[in-house]
């Protein structure tokens, strides 16, 4: 993320996604398929692929770049490279000078973002209609046009730096969630932390900026979604007049290393200042485009979403061995993690707390899921879905997802049925893939006294 | 010398800029100037004081609520803060016929949401539920407010579950806590200076019967207001709404009044000693102004500028120009009597005090140069193309109306704060630039972080007290005083 927005209230902070929280899809009503109606799409001679869903309920619009490069693109030594391009994406161009495109997106009425992940970076502008023009000049000149200035490198690294003292060294849960990962996975880049390990980002150099840059930012490794007040024809010449002229770039090297199969449990002990243990359990899971997916996000939703879930239930309100438990699966183009993580009360017992998830999952493996639980994972799944196609930003932010991750956008149209048709057999089956003993590792942060110092 | 450069830099910086947004071959994008209509929407008043307000909107099968409770934690009994949190917290887990688990199962087996929480001027509970379970929605939540458990279980598990999630903030995210320190000694024998969740010592204190003595007081219908917003039938939620909350009591008293807050003179350091921090996060503030302030465009306008975007001045001088973080910005918190204005950022540990500086010098610069038309402009811009996207959904509407009426706030509020903006003079930027930011020789500042690595470099910008990140409280011990 180029910027955080903070939250405030303590009761938030448990339930932050200290992992990438699991994709919601639905069960709907006939209705929703009829809404994708108006969707078009267009795939430039570069390769740039663009779809439009107008939606004239405000008179704004969001433009959401999805760009396939993210952390699993990287390699040792050069470690958030990703992130970092995130961030000198606003840093200017050989046109515009740094700060320009901040200055001129919010002179014009608009607001921008971005964020990074394992898999995708992806640029987001908010802004009324009259600016539409304006900003699609300014994404695709920074596209085909960014400049690399010494020191503005240098100004950039201490804040990227700075976020990683945010969002990592000041941060237990992320601090463990980055120990488990690099754990769990041996030799798949999804080992690599995000935002970078430290001497990385103190050693990039503007040689491998610049190769990165000529690498991945080419239309041909991005997805544009407009949603909002436009219309598609006007968006689709406007796009061709600034996107058409940029070249494709050359064809990029596919991430070759599959993860090879984890053979026994692999365990990890953190040690840090703090007051409250932390436990995160992960298993290798399988990928977005998976067909269990609607199973696994409705097992998801049935062990974590809410005070009815199985875990929150079992562990914190019965048991009393968490104050807080989450779970989520990162879905991505390969196989990534399932999680299930806690937050400990201050001098509270890992060993019981393992304890008792084991056996729930043992008492899941054997039983399955209830049709109660699985009728209300479907409605929680469904409402959910309701309320992210509510705003222009939440279906830019589906649309792209199913149209990268999923390789269709179209299949969001799907989704409904899919879910719909999910038995608590299925449920049973992705539990009994997912939790192998052989495939998980488990990171146990124990706190001690505050000192100073590393 | 620091301040003299950040002086000379932000006044000299509107010019390049201009000259650069003329040079750009960039089309010409209007300005928006556009006001977003508020939905039509019914009002009434039930007999026993209850105030509606319903607001159709159909498309999403989606119907929301939101009820405002007057209180809040302004309420909390001396030294008892986090008695009207915890009161919130409950009405959720059980009410009425179903205990807590029974209510999570109601709410939930129907893919709905209702939570509640306290707030200093209220309580609030919202929702969310599929467009066919409108009734359902009505009943759990007529439940949860007027016949809240307060089960002992219940408490006990909630009481200690609050506690340990201030501790584990302090472990993951120092910064979020800012406020309730910095709040605490601005605020110190005002309400507003109490921690509305309550801090660790004053959560373990409470007892049930504090709890329940609180909501038995503090609630009633002519203390409520009810929006529902969505994919409804405005006749049928009605009749709905009189036959599940019209036998709901009036308040037992009279809301107390508030009384009005004030500015500090001078400045204070809090030093809250976190050791091995990586960063050290900073707030400092002083008290701004309240939410009827007349000025409202103006400051929207100057504090925008100052550091409500990315492009702000804060952000521009500290990350941007300075590299030193990853943000800084700033706001106001405007309630039924003056809130605070607030500065925060964070840095690594041995820039302390020249982040701090930083943003002392560039307030200066703000107070001392104002904005200039182009500045001006650009905010106001950005104001009006940004406002409609927080108007987006019948859920953003019931939260918005409510709001209003909570704060008797005309409608036009909202619907005219479009050319409310376009009409802002510079006279009316000059004056809220004046009146309603703190002076940077007038301000309370707190810092978490490592207090024996920073320490010494903090005492030449005014008296420093230190306390530790781990203490029960969000001031400092009478003897650390």
């Amino acid at each position: 993320m180029r910027r955080a927005a903070v939250a405030c209230s303590v009761a938030a902070l448990l339930v932050m996604a200290v992992l990438p929280r699991a994709a919601e899809a639905a069960a709907a009503p006939m209705s929703f398929a009829a809404t994708g109606e108006a969707i078009q799409t267009r795939t430039l001679a570069n390769g740039l692929q663009v779809i439009v869903w107008p939606d004239h309920n405000i008179p704004s619009v969001a433009l959401f770049n999805w760009v396939r490069v993210g952390s699993r693109n990287e390699g040792t030594g050069t470690t958030g490279l990703a992130h970092f391009f995130e961030h000198m994406m606003f840093n200017g161009t050989t046109h515009h000078p740094r700060g320009e495109f901040t200055r001129l997106i919010e002179s014009n009425g608009g607001s921008d973002n971005a964020f990074t992940s394992q898999d995708v970076t992806v640029y987001e502008d908010w802004f009324p209609r009259s600016a539409l023009e304006l900003v699609l000049q300014l994404e695709s000149d920074r596209l085909a046009n960014l400049a690399f200035e010494p020191q503005v490198v240098e100004k950039e690294r201490e804040v990227v730096y700075s976020e990683r003292r945010l969002r990592v060294e000041d941060s237990s849960p992320a601090f463990l969630s980055e120990q488990v990962q690099a754990t769990a996975f041996i030799a798949h880049p999804y080992r690599i932390p995000t935002i970078g390990w430290p001497s990385d980002i103190k050693a990039w150099t503007l040689a491998d900026l610049e190769n990165f840059y000529h690498t991945w930012y080419a239309p041909n490794h991005c997805t544009l979604v407009l949603v909002g007040d436009v219309e598609p024809a006007q968006v689709f010449a406007l796009v061709e007049k600034y996107y058409g002229p940029i070249p494709g770039g050359p064809a990029t090297s596919p991430v070759r290393t599959v993860e090879p199969e984890q053979t026994g449990e692999r365990r990890l002990v953190i040690e840090r200042n703090g007051q409250n243990p932390l436990v995160q359990v992960a298993w290798h899971a399988m990928p977005a485009d998976d067909p269990r997916a609607p199973a696994l996000n409705l097992l998801q939703t049935i062990l974590t979403e809410g005070d009815a879930a199985r875990l929150h239930r079992a562990l914190v309100e019965e048991r009393k061995l968490a104050v807080g438990v989450g779970s989520g699966w990162s879905e991505g183009f390969d196989p990534n993690l399932y999680s299930v993580y806690a937050t400990l009360p201050e001098g509270g017992s890992s060993q019981a707390f393992e304890q008792a998830l084991n056996a729930e999952i043992a008492k899941l493996l054997d039983q399955g899921v209830t049709a109660a639980e699985l009728s209300r994972a479907k409605h929680q799944v469904a409402a959910s879905f309701w309320r992210g196609v509510s705003t222009i930003d939440g279906k830019a932010r589906l649309l792209g997802e199913y149209a990268v991750l999923h390789g269709d956008y179209r299949k969001l149209f799907a989704a409904p049925d899919a879910y719909e048709r999910v038995s608590a057999a299925d449920v049973l089956a992705v539990a009994r893939d997912v939790f192998k003993p052989a495939h998980r590792t488990v990171g146990v942060l124990v706190p001690r006294a505050a000192t100073s110092g590393p | 010398m620091v301040a003299a450069t950040v002086l000379a830099a932000g006044g000299a910086s509107a010019i390049p800029v201009a000259r650069a947004a003329a040079a750009i071959a960039a089309p010409a994008a209007a300005a928006p100037r556009v006001d977003v209509p508020v939905p039509a929407n019914e009002r009434v008043t039930l007999p026993n004081g209850l105030r509606l307000i319903l607001v159709p909107r159909h498309g999403i099968p989606l119907v929301a609520c939101n009820l405002l409770l007057r209180g809040g934690a302004l309420l909390d009994p001396p030294g008892r803060d986090g008695t009207a949190a915890l009161a919130a917290d409950l009405l959720t887990h059980g009410a009425g016929a179903r205990d807590a688990y029974a209510f999570a199962d109601a709410v939930e087996g129907a893919g709905g949401n209702l939570d509640a929480a306290a707030h200093a001027e209220y309580i609030q509970v919202q929702g969310q539920f599929l467009a066919r379970d409108s009734r359902l929605m009505l009943e759990l939540l007529a439940d949860a407010v007027l016949r809240p458990r307060f089960d002992a279980e219940e408490f006990d598990k909630l009481r200690e579950r609050r506690i340990e999630e201030i501790k584990a903030a302090k472990d993951s995210q120092p910064e979020a806590l800012l406020g309730n320190y910095g709040r605490a000694l601005l605020f110190a024998g005002h309400p507003y200076g109490d921690a509305v969740g309550g801090s660790e010592a004053a959560l373990a204190r409470l007892t049930r019967a504090d709890v329940a003595r609180y909501y038995a007081a503090q609630s009633g219908a002519d203390r409520a207001i009810l929006v529902i917003a969505g994919d409804f039938d405005p006749a049928r939620v009605r009749a709905d709404v009189e036959a599940v909350f019209g036998g709901w009591r009036r308040a037992a008293a009279p809301l107390p009044p508030l009384p009005a807050s004030a500015r500090v003179h001078g400045r204070r350091l809090l030093l809250v000693d976190s050791p091995g921090s990586a960063q050290t996060y900073i707030w400092m503030a002083n008290v701004g102004v309240p939410r009827h302030y007349a000025l409202r465009p103006a400051l929207n306008i100057a504090n925008l500028a100052l550091g409500g975007s990315f492009g702000s001045l804060l952000n521009r001088e500290l990350r941007v120009k300075a590299g030193l973080t990853y943000d800084a910005s700033s706001r106001f918190t405007r309630g039924l009597v003056a809130g605070e204005f607030a500065i925060s950022t964070f840095t690594q540990t041995d820039k302390s005090a020249q982040a701090l500086q930083l943003a002392l010098d560039t307030l200066a610069g703000f107070k001392h140069d104002g904005l200039d038309a182009a500045a001006t402009d650009a905010a106001r811009n950005y104001l009006l193309g940004q406002y409609p996207l927080a108007f987006e959904t019948p859920f953003d509407w019931a939260v918005a109306l409510g709001d209003l009426d909570f704060y008797g706030l005309p409608e036009s509020y909202i619907g005219h704060f479009g050319s409310d903006l376009v009409a802002t003079d510079a006279a009316a930027i000059h004056q809220v630039i004046d009146d309603a930011f703190p002076s940077p020789a007038d301000l309370d500042i707190v810092l978490i972080g490592d207090a024996a690595k920073i320490r010494d470099s903090l005492s030449a910008f005014g008296p420093v007290t230190t306390m530790p990140l781990s203490a029960p409280e969000f001031a400092p011990a009478p003897a650390d005083r």
